[in-house]
């Protein structure tokens, strides 16, 4: 055979698995994390103390999706510093220990984790501490994606949008869409690839019908159209992940072809 | 997909994600072209210039051998 024929051949036959790997799948593996910026704003000269504290920053962000930049301001009352994600201010800091695991924590590695064994995804539940509000939610969710013949590869995490350990985190999940802050409703995330969280399904919004199509957008073919207009913002994290383990989705598509969908 | 200026007047009434809408309504996947049956001339154009060609090379050769046979009498 002609070594033309043979790349033709060979070429044909990436473009074509590319089109039929899911997009979970398919974003993990090809689609990079945006960044974020960490600004610090100031108008005087930096200290050494203060010197110190932003390379103490640098070093604990140094591994995440994420650039450090000094930024000299005039007309500034104090100094701060301000986190960004394509163009939208996040987060104000005035104290530079309100930074303190701004990258990583605890709840955040357990969901890489699950993302790096090859899980479809994780739907993190963001309750608001009232129990009225939270329980009917999260039992539909439960229920629902047990119901799920990928239910066994869809961890259901809760947090609260309280919790001190990982305001950072909850933080961004409440910044994906401009007016969730405002809205005191649970709110249930589809987390997938390297970090990405889908917008939200919130209130009555959570919903069967509503659950199943994040569950049919991610186990659908990537198809053009999804790859060139990516949904979600990515969350601050760690930028290692490289290896992850073969997606379960195709497993349980394999076994029961009756459950392939475009 | 970003949904930065989200306007509604009630909780009720927020619009879904678009992510969600498109993929209830179908819009994720790729569109395939639609086609339409155009009406096909080419075989009465091709009849027609064959006749014409037809005609014009019997025409040629008629009056060729007229006047082949014209001057042979001659």
């Amino acid at each position: 055979m002609k070594p033309i024929y043979l790349k033709i051949l060979i070429i044909s036959g990436i473009l074509s698995l590319a089109c039929t790997t899911k997009v979970s799948e398919w974003v993990l593996l090809n689609a990079l994390p945006n960044e974020y910026i960490l600004a610090y704003y100031h108008k005087d000269p930096l200290t050494e103390t203060i010197k110190q504290h932003n390379s103490g920053i640098s070093l604990d962000i140094k591994s995440a999706n994420i650039q450090f930049k000094s930024i000299l301001k005039k007309n500034l009352d104090r100094p701060y510093y301000a986190l960004y994600y394509n163009n939208r201010l996040f987060s104000r800091y005035y104290d530079y220990r309100e930074l303190e695991n701004l990258a990583v924590s605890p709840l955040r590695e357990k969901i890489a984790g699950e993302l790096m064994a090859g899980k479809l995804c994780v739907m993190l539940y963001l309750k608001t501490d009232i129990a009225e509000k939270d329980e009917p939610g999260l039992r539909l969710v439960k229920k629902t994606v047990t119901a799920s013949p990928f239910g066994k590869i869809i961890p259901v995490i809760e947090l609260s949008r309280n919790s001190m350990e990982e305001k950072h985190f909850a933080s961004m999940l409440l910044n994906v869409e401009s007016d969730l802050k405002d809205i005191r409703e649970p709110m249930l995330f589809g987390i997938f690839a390297r970090f990405k969280a889908l917008e939200p399904l919130l209130a009555k919004g959570i919903s069967e019908e509503n659950i199943n199509l994040m569950i049919d957008f991610l186990t659908a073919d990537c198809s053009c159209l999804i790859k060139d207009n990516l949904p979600g913002t990515d969350i601050l994290f760690t930028n290692n992940w490289e290896n992850p383990a073969p997606a379960l989705v195709n497993r349980i598509l394999d076994e029961n072809p009756s459950l392939l969908h475009h | 997909m970003e949904q930065d200026t989200i306007t509604y007047d009630s909780l009720e009434n927020r619009p879904l994600p678009k992510w969600l809408t498109d993929q209830r309504d179908g819009l994720n996947k790729y569109q395939p072209e639609t086609l339409e049956m155009k009406e096909d001339k080419s075989l009465s154009v091709s009849f027609i210039i064959t006749g014409a060609i037809i005609l014009l090379v019997v025409t040629v050769l008629t009056i060729y051998i007229l006047r082949k046979n014209r001057k042979n009498s001659t």
